[in-house]
């Protein structure tokens, strides 16, 4: 069975329980959540809120898109009967954040990208039952990093 | 009811949660070029990336030597591990060379990972993380080879191609430039380069159809002061050598991921450049292909190329030259030392890059031959579609990366050699910008194969070898105690008599050695220190090796506390 559409694709990864806690896996399958692009603001920064709903034990939204690189501030919800964390990558140093049930907290990253990285609660098997999100950094390196040649192909 | 959120305030740095972390002492304030210059008269420090520029890894310590060394034994493990998901998971590898600067070790790890150690006790300072984009190209393996010091700043590179500056004190970020396009398939591993008050750095990603690049930028302020391509744009000199029509050059290859040495009176910095691309289709790149699989030198001031020596001429079989070209003198001349991927050992006049002579090193080479003149005639290479071809060496080279040392003392250069083959089937693909670009599918033998540390004189002739029964993949270290040290890849770390070849100490480190170990010393008691754990392009210097597990631990050895030295 394959999928040829967004809404096939939902349907199907709810149909086999892949976006749910024990129903087709154990947990949930990662990055099956919602995705969200981060706001910017005038002074070139981001920011987005993110939050675990009860006995989801997965991140709302699971993908993160900052339209550039630079800095992020996340505001983070625990609105789960249960106590979670979160590391998220930054430059420096990874940032990391305990947050017991019913909770919130901040943090504030900086990635340059282009690329995608990783976070999660680092915590029990909270990675694997769904607490896996990724946050996509858009964009392009700098122009003077940029090879002397014609433009490529890309796929 | 309406209950309000307990406040779980803000995300701090994971490191404040190691229970080690401060500040290092202003060790590197003073290194300057000068320091950097006269390396080996600090034999208590290992300044740079070879211990000197002239890429001897030489090291003027004799404390630890062919009489005590059996007694010697781990004086402190540092461990670092991985955490969550990283880029290229299955690839990391700790490939780096230690740098220690009176008593503090700088070191660098794999995804980003840099690290202040007190050298004494191997208790970490403090650390950086470059965070790593999970989605990066790597070939070849989630790897970095090691840090640069001087005038107060650690200097790195990261996987997604920046050169960082890091206060030494603090390791905080000082300055930070984007030198490669991730999205073109560049990457970064190399060690920096101090030169004067510049930081030289290359590019990763020859296999992914890039145009090799070295680049040099202010120390202080991160200012880009210039690049030098390593294949020429048509109409400049070597263009002749790619296809006149298309656009093959721009896809050329030739990258600098391995760090070159340096010459103060020629004022050359001596580069080994990558192989071309697509790595195994040489028909979409008629020609010499220049620079690739070349030593060149490149002017420290201008950055322009001065002279080169290609190795390998239209190379179809992988065989970069980025290993060292380690600077030495015989006879009143100014020679430089090379050995190559395609398993011959070359020496040429580091004044013009004149030919002194060619040896092979290792004992099955069957791609081609190289007369004592130079003349190359290949004889092995996969040139028709779909039609597999065995050769020796394989793709990793009769010796890989990993670097040979040179004793001034026995005057004799060792080797860590590969003795293995491969097969490989020309694919033909198109060029998609950060697509793997080989030509070919390659598949490097799990069978019949082994290695050895040899010693060699500057005229080629084999003094000794040490035999092992897996291919030797990790950088070897010359003392003054008459020793040499080569790790294994099954975790074995061995001490040799510099003279005879005679295995006199052997420790089981739990992981397999590609890595570049170093020797220093602090209150006057010397470490052989080694970086290990297994990884990196395993699939292409020993997949038999495949399934063996990753480590990720620094290992000093020293003598026993109070133990007389001789």
């Amino acid at each position: 069975m394959t999928t040829s559409s967004a809404q096939d694709r939902a349907d199907l990864l709810h149909k086999l329980g892949l976006d749910q806690q024990n129903k087709g896996p154990i947990g949930r399958v990662i990055t099956t959540g919602n995705v969200e692009q981060a706001k910017e603001r005038e002074d070139g920064t981001m920011h987005i809120r993110l939050r675990i709903n009860p006995d989801e034990i997965a991140w709302d939204p699971a993908v993160i898109v900052m339209p550039h690189g630079g800095d992020l501030e996340i505001e983070i919800f625990n609105d789960d009967l249960n106590t979670h964390c979160a590391l998220f990558p930054s430059n420096g140093d990874r940032k990391f954040i305990w947050l017991v049930n019913h909770s919130r907290g901040r943090a504030k990253l900086n990635l340059d990208g282009p690329g995608y990285y990783w976070f999660s609660s680092p915590t029990g098997n909270d990675e694997g039952r769904g607490l896996t999100g990724a946050i996509v950094v858009l964009g392009d390196v700098p122009p003077e990093a940029r090879l002397d040649r014609p433009e490529q192909p890309r796929p | 009811m309406t209950v309000e959120y307990v406040d779980a305030g803000e995300a701090i740095d994971q490191g404040d949660l190691s229970g080690k972390h401060g500040d290092a002492p202003p060790v590197v304030e003073n290194v300057t070029y000068e320091r950097i210059l006269d390396a080996r008269s600090e034999p208590q420090n290992w300044l740079t990336y070879y211990g000197a520029y002239n890429g001897q890894r030489f090291s003027p310590l004799d404390q630890i030597n062919t009489e005590n060394v059996k007694g010697i034994g781990p004086a402190w493990i540092f461990q670092s591990g991985t955490s969550g998901m990283i880029a290229g998971a299955s690839t990391y590898a700790f490939e780096a060379t230690p740098i220690v600067v009176d008593g503090i070790m700088f070191v660098s790890g794999w995804d980003g990972w840099v690290w202040a150690l007190d050298a004494k006790t191997g208790t970490e300072i403090w650390r950086y993380k470059h965070a790593t984009p999970f989605d990066i190209s790597l070939c070849c393996g989630n790897v970095n080879r090691g840090v640069a010091v001087a005038k107060g700043k650690v200097f790195s590179v990261t996987p997604n191609a920046h050169v960082i500056a890091l206060d030494a004190v603090t390791g905080k970020k000082v300055w930070d430039k984007t030198y490669g396009d991730v999205r073109a398939g560049e990457s970064a591993t190399v060690a920096p380069l101090i030169v004067k008050n510049m930081v030289i750095v290359g590019s990763s990603g020859g296999e992914f159809g890039v145009r090799g690049h070295l680049d040099s930028f202010d120390l202080d302020s991160g200012e880009h002061l210039w690049r030098c391509y390593m294949v020429p744009k048509p109409g400049e000199p070597g263009s002749e050598t790619w296809p006149a029509d298309g656009q093959a050059w721009a896809r050329g290859g030739a990258n600098c991921w391995l760090t070159g040495t340096f010459d103060p009176e020629t004022n050359l910095l001596y580069i080994g450049t990558g192989n071309p691309a697509p790595d195994f289709d040489g028909e979409v790149r008629e020609g010499d292909n220049l620079f690739t699989d070349s030593i060149v030198a490149v002017d420290a001031d201008s950055g322009q190329i001065r002279w080169h020596y290609q190795c390998t001429p239209h190379d179809v079989w992988d065989y970069d030259s980025i290993s060292e070209c380690i600077l030495f003198e015989s006879e009143g001349r100014k020679l430089l030392g090379h050995f190559d991927k395609n398993g011959y050992f070359f020496v040429v006049d580091r004044t013009n890059g004149q030919l002194v002579q060619i040896t092979p090193f290792v004992d099955r080479i069957d791609w081609g031959n190289i007369t004592r003149d130079g003349k190359v005639t290949p004889a092995r290479y996969p040139d028709k579609e779909g039609d597999p071809v065995h050769f020796y060496p394989g793709p990793a080279g009769a010796k890989e990366w990993t670097h040979a040392a040179y004793s001034p003392e026995t005057e004799l250069f060792y080797v860590p050699i590969q003795d293995v083959g491969a097969t490989a089937t020309r694919r033909r693909r198109e060029f998609k910008e950060s697509i793997p670009y080989w030509g070919a599918g390659v598949q490097v033998d799990i069978e019949d194969m082994t290695g050895y540390v040899s010693a060699f004189d500057a005229n080629g002739e084999e003094k000794w070898r040490w035999r092992n029964n897996l291919p030797m993949c990790a950088s070897v270290l010359a003392t003054a105690g008459g020793l040499v040290f080569a790790g294994t890849p099954s975790g074995e770390f061995n001490a040799l008599d510099a003279r005879t070849g005679e295995l006199l100490w052997q420790f089981q480190c739990g992981s397999g050695h590609h890595s570049s170990p170093t020797t220093y010393s602090v209150d006057g008691r010397q470490y052989v220190v080694v970086p290990v754990g297994w990884g990196g392009w395993a699939e292409g210097f020993l997949p038999g090796m495949l399934g063996a597990g990753h480590g990720s631990a620094l290992i000093a050895f020293a003598l026993p506390e109070g133990a007389p030295s001789r």
